[in-house]
C-alpha cells in the first residue's frame, strides 16, 4: 500500500515537473521564434543599407500574391500535419530551421523507432526535441565548414565559362521537380500542361509573368484532382 | 552594377556578418533546447543511453542531407552570392522553395532571370525579403497556435492519426485521407507545370530580338535542355532509389539533378 502511494506520488512528481517543463518550452519557443522572425524579415532592409538599396515594397507584394499564398497554404498544411507529430520543442526547432521534409521529420521518426517512443507521450517529445536539435547543428556545422572551403573557389564559381548554369539554376529545378510530380500524376498534369503550353506559345509576352500563371494551371489542377477525387469517392 | 561586382557586394563582409550572426543565432537555440531536453530526460528517469542514441543516430542521419543542402547553396550562390543562400538554407528554408520564390521576386523587379548579369542590389533585396516573407507562416502559426494547438490534439487523443498524415507527391492514388494533401500536390503539379509550359512557349514563339515570333522557334533553348537533363537525371536517382534500394541517394536527388542540369547548360552553351 506504502509502495502504491510512493509510486503514485513519483508519477505525479514527474507530471508536474513535464507540465513545468513544456510550460516554459512554450515560453522560450514563442520568444526565440519572434527574435528569429524579426531578424529574418529585417534583414533585407539591414543589407538594403548597406547596399544603399532598400526593397521594392510593391513588387514584393506582387510577388507575394503570385507565389506567396501557395507556400502560405502549404505552411499551414505543414504545421497542422507536423506540430502533433514533433510535439512542443520539436516543432518550435522545426519551424525555425526549415528543412522538414527533406530532413527533420524523417529524422524525427527515425529517432522516435530507434528508441520506440510513442506520439503524444512525454518521452516523444523529449525524443523529437533531441533529434531536431541535433540534426539543425549537424546542418549549421556542415553548411558552415561548406562555406568556408567555397571561399577560395569563388573566382571558378564566379567565372564567365559557369554563367550559363547559374541563369538556368530555376529550370533546373523544375526539370527534377517536374519529373517527381508529373510521374504518376499524368492524367492530372497533361491539361494544365497543354493549357499552359498554348497559352505561352500563342501570348509569349507571358513568359515575363510566369508566377502569376501559376494561379490558373494550378486551379485547373486541383479542379482535376478533386473530380477525380469525388469520382472516387462516389 | 556589374554581375561581378554586384557578386562581389553580395559576398561582402558585411553580409557575412548579418547572416552568419542569425545562423549563430539559431544555432545558440538549438543547444538551449539541446541542453533542456536531455536534462528534463534524466530528470523524468529517461534511459541515457537511449538519449545518446538518439542524438548520435540523429547527427549522422543529417550529414548526407546537409551536404546535399550545401549544394543548392552551390546552386544558388551564382546568383545570390554565398551569404543570403548559406543563411536561407541554413536557417528555415529549402532549396525547391528558395529557388522558386527568387525567381517569382525576380521576375516581380523586372529580372528575365535569376543571374548575376541582371542583378541590382534593389532586385537582391526584393528578392531577399520576398524570400523571408513567403515562408514565415510556419513560424507565425508556431508563435500563435502552437500551445493551444498541442493541447487540442492531446485532448482529442487524434495525435496518432495526423501522425500519419505525410505530405507526399505520388500520394494521389492513395484512396485513404482527405482532399487536403491531393490538392497540395494538385497546386504543386500547376506550379511546376507553369515554369516548364513558360520554356517551351519561350522556344516556340519567343526569341523576337532574333526574328522571333509565334511558332517561329527562335527563342532560347538551353532552358529546355537544362529541364530534360535534371528530369532524367532525377529519373535516375529515383531508379537508384526504388529499383536499387539505395534510399540515401533521396538525400541528394534535387541537388544532384540541379547540378547535372546545370552542367548541361554550361556543356551546351560552350
Amino acid at each position: 500500500m506504502k509502495n502504491a502511494n510512493m509510486n503514485d506520488a513519483n508519477i505525479k512528481n514527474e507530471s508536474t515537473y513535464f507540465e513545468r517543463y513544456n510550460d516554459m518550452t512554450h515560453v522560450l519557443g514563442r520568444i526565440f521564434t519572434t527574435i528569429v522572425l524579426v531578424m529574418l524579415v529585417g534583414a533585407p532592409f539591414l543589407i538594403g543599407k548597406i547596399l544603399g538599396a532598400m526593397p521594392d515594397l510593391k513588387a514584393t507584394a506582387k510577388g507575394f500574391l503570385s507565389v506567396g499564398i501557395i507556400w502560405t497554404v502549404s505552411s499551414i498544411v505543414e504545421f497542422l500535419v507536423y506540430t502533433p507529430m514533433l510535439g512542443a520543442g520539436g516543432s518550435y526547432l522545426a519551424f525555425i530551421t526549415g528543412n522538414l521534409i527533406n530532413m527533420k521529420i524523417p529524422c524525427a521518426v527515425n529517432a522516435r523507432d530507434t528508441v520506440g517512443a510513442k506520439s503524444g507521450t512525454p518521452e516523444n517529445e523529449i525524443i523529437s526535441t533531441l533529434s531536431i536539435a541535433t540534426s539543425s547543428l549537424v546542418t549549421v556545422l556542415v553548411l558552415a565548414l561548406g562555406v568556408l572551403l567555397l571561399q577560395p573557389l569563388q573566382p571558378v564559381l564566379q567565372s564567365q565559362v559557369l554563367q550559363p548554369a547559374f541563369a538556368n539554376v530555376v529550370a533546373a529545378l523544375f526539370g527534377a521537380m517536374a519529373y517527381k510530380y508529373f510521374r504518376g500524376n499524368m492524367d492530372i498534369a497533361a491539361i494544365p500542361l497543354t493549357f499552359l503550353c498554348l497559352l505561352f506559345i500563342f501570348v509569349p509576352s507571358l513568359t515575363s509573368s510566369t508566377s502569376f500563371m501559376i494561379i490558373p494551371g494550378g486551379g485547373l489542377a486541383i479542379l482535376i484532382s478533386w473530380l477525380k477525387f469525388k469520382k472516387r469517392n462516389a | 552594377m556589374s554581375s561581378f561586382s554586384i557578386l562581389q557586394a553580395l559576398n561582402s563582409a558585411p553580409l557575412y556578418l548579418i547572416c552568419g550572426g542569425i545562423i549563430a543565432f539559431v544555432a545558440v537555440i538549438c543547444v538551449i533546447f539541446l541542453i533542456r531536453a536531455y536534462r528534463a530526460g534524466i530528470a523524468m528517469g529517461m534511459d541515457k543511453g537511449k538519449m545518446k542514441t538518439v542524438i548520435t543516430s540523429s547527427a549522422t542521419f543529417s550529414i548526407l542531407p546537409s551536404v546535399g543542402i550545401l549544394l543548392g547553396v552551390i546552386a544558388l550562390s551564382g546568383s545570390l552570392g554565398i551569404p543570403w543562400p548559406w543563411l536561407r538554407l541554413s536557417v528555415i528554408g529549402a532549396l525547391h522553395y528558395e529557388t522558386q520564390v527568387a525567381q517569382a521576386a525576380a521576375e516581380q523587379v523586372g529580372l528575365s532571370s535569376l543571374s548575376a548579369a541582371e542583378m541590382t542590389p534593389q532586385a537582391f533585396t526584393t528578392i531577399a525579403l520576398l524570400m523571408s516573407i513567403c515562408i514565415m507562416w510556419g513560424m507565425v502559426l508556431s508563435v500563435f497556435l502552437n500551445k493551444g494547438y498541442l493541447k487540442k490534439i492531446s485532448g482529442s487523443k487524434k495525435g496518432e492519426a495526423k501522425e500519419t498524415a505525410t505530405f507526399k507527391p505520388n500520394d494521389l492514388d492513395n484512396k485513404k485521407g482527405g482532399f487536403a494533401d491531393k490538392a497540395m500536390t494538385a497546386m504543386f503539379i500547376g506550379l511546376v507545370g507553369a515554369y516548364v509550359a513558360s520554356y517551351i512557349g519561350g522556344f516556340v514563339s519567343g526569341g523576337a530580338q532574333n526574328g522571333g515570333g509565334i511558332f517561329r522557334f527562335r527563342g532560347d533553348w538551353v532552358p529546355l535542355v537544362v529541364v530534360a537533363a535534371s528530369a532524367l537525371s532525377m529519373a535516375f536517382f529515383i531508379w537508384l532509389s526504388e529499383k536499387k534500394k539505395l534510399a540515401w541517394v533521396d538525400n541528394f536527388s534535387i541537388a544532384g539533378s540541379m547540378i547535372v542540369g546545370m552542367a548541361a547548360a554550361v556543356v551546351v552553351s560552350l
